[in-house]
């Protein structure tokens, strides 16, 4: 039976921010409803409004070879998707307070069992030896509130990575906002923060690779800690 | 031999066939390849796309069921929600607004199958049909892989008004589409 409820899901289906059960939802009602079924068929008209690209001759075999290489089982992104650079190690850094303690225990629980990052918050900065290379403010995406700014900070020779955020909203538990630095749309995670209750949250991760390798940093809301791909929204980013 | 069906080559597919797999692909590289450029305007992202929207045929992530409707339908909202997961990830900056409504290029295409010029040319001049407005809404919703909070945002209109607009749009887009292929079966 067609509601109306129903059928003003249609817009949301289609772009991909229904839920798993909202989508099993609304295709239950598609199977009866005419008028969403036939709107849906004309979306599979507009791919035809693109004009002619030539793909490139060799990337028959390479896709191909790729597909068929994959394990049907395996749940990970295939090799060929995922970020061309490795993972960099998180050197861990001394705690300097307390409040953050149950956290990082958490975090680092995490980390123990197979993520193989680390999360580090860190509360202030006053080691003499540190010098800021750049800072950058983020920019809040159109409904977050919170703000970010990160920083660039070379200590004894090394390079870190700090970020530092306010005003964030409280998280579910398992929840956490984590930082990605980003080339040419390809992430890596680069630490990871939950707010304190007072809404102000940090992370600090240690750079082994040269930051002109890197355009973008970004900051995702992700459901869960140890994605090592983004899977939420980003909710603050900065061109580097 | 007749041509095999999408539908039969998609149940091979299921069984594992390669050489089902090798066909679809070869079918559908160019148009998926063109559609996944006019969305992520990268050649390397749109391969990246093409190559998912293949894996997870072939794994069987995603099932087509016949009636649901066309295999292309399906097999394009697909590769079309393949791209809005790289749009959304990198965090493209938005299109300019006075950009969004240039769904339609004035280039004639030289190059082409004959079926996606026809097809081609039906869906423009539906699109033609739509207001300027009701085309940068399909534009900024479906090539572009805006969000509608982002649209709402960036047009400066509320979240509902957004989702009415597409949908009317849609439902235009359907009337035009319909009443030519009508018109097409008169005349023929």
């Amino acid at each position: 039976m067609m509601t109306n409820m129903d059928c003003d899901r249609l817009v949301d289906y289609l772009n991909g921010t229904l839920s798993a059960d909202e989508i099993q939802q609304f295709e239950q009602h598609l199977k009866t409803c005419t008028e969403c079924q036939e709107m849906i068929e004309v979306t599979g008209e507009l791919p035809y409004l693109a004009d002619p690209v030539e793909p490139p001759a060799d990337m028959k075999v390479r896709i191909l070879s790729n597909v068929f290489e994959e394990i049907p089982e395996q749940n990970n992104p295939p090799a060929a998707l995922k970020p061309t650079m490795s993972p960099i190690p998180l050197h861990k850094k001394k705690s300097k307070a307390n409040i953050w303690k149950p956290l990082i225990a958490a975090v680092l629980l995490v980390s123990l069992l197979g993520n193989g990052y680390a999360f580090q918050q860190l509360s202030d900065q006053d080691d003499a030896l540190e010098t800021a290379i750049k800072s950058f403010e983020l920019q809040p995406n159109e409904t977050f509130s919170g703000t970010a700014t990160a920083a660039l900070i070379e200590e004894e020779g090394l390079l870190n990575l700090v970020v530092q955020a306010d005003q964030l909203a409280e998280l579910d538990a398992s929840q956490v906002y984590q930082v990605w630095l980003i080339k040419d749309g390809q992430p890596i995670p680069a630490g990871a923060f939950s707010p304190n209750p007072n809404g102000e949250g940090a992370s600090y991760y240690q750079l082994e690779e040269n930051t002109e390798e890197w355009d973008t940093i970004a900051i995702t809301l992700e459901p869960e800690t140890g994605n090592e791909t983004p899977e939420g929204e980003i909710v603050l980013s900065s061109e580097i | 031999m007749e041509k095999s069906t999408d539908t039969s080559l998609y149940l091979r597919v299921s069984k594992q066939d390669k050489a089902a797999l090798e066909q679809l692909y070869d079918r559908y590289e160019k148009i998926l390849f063109s559609f996944l450029y006019k969305m992520l305007e990268d050649r390397g992202l749109a391969e990246e796309a093409l190559q998912e929207v293949f894996i997870k045929i072939w794994r069987g992530k995603g099932v087509y069921d016949e009636s649901k409707g066309k295999f292309t339908s399906w097999l394009f909202r697909m590769a079309q929600n393949t791209a809005i997961d790289l749009i959304r990830k990198r965090k493209k900056p938005s299109v300019p607004i006075e950009e969004a409504a240039q769904m339609v290029s004035n280039d004639k295409p030289v190059d082409q199958q004959m079926e996606w010029s026809e097809k081609q040319e039906q869906i423009q001049t539906a699109v033609q049909h739509l207001s300027a407005e009701q085309q940068k809404m399909i534009n900024l919703f479906y090539f572009k892989g805006h969000t509608h909070e982002a649209i709402a945002e960036m047009c400066d209109i509320p979240l509902g008004t957004v989702k009415s607009r597409i949908r009317l749009a849609l439902k235009k887009l359907k009337t035009s589409l319909h009443g030519m292929q009508e018109r097409g079966a008169y005349d023929d």
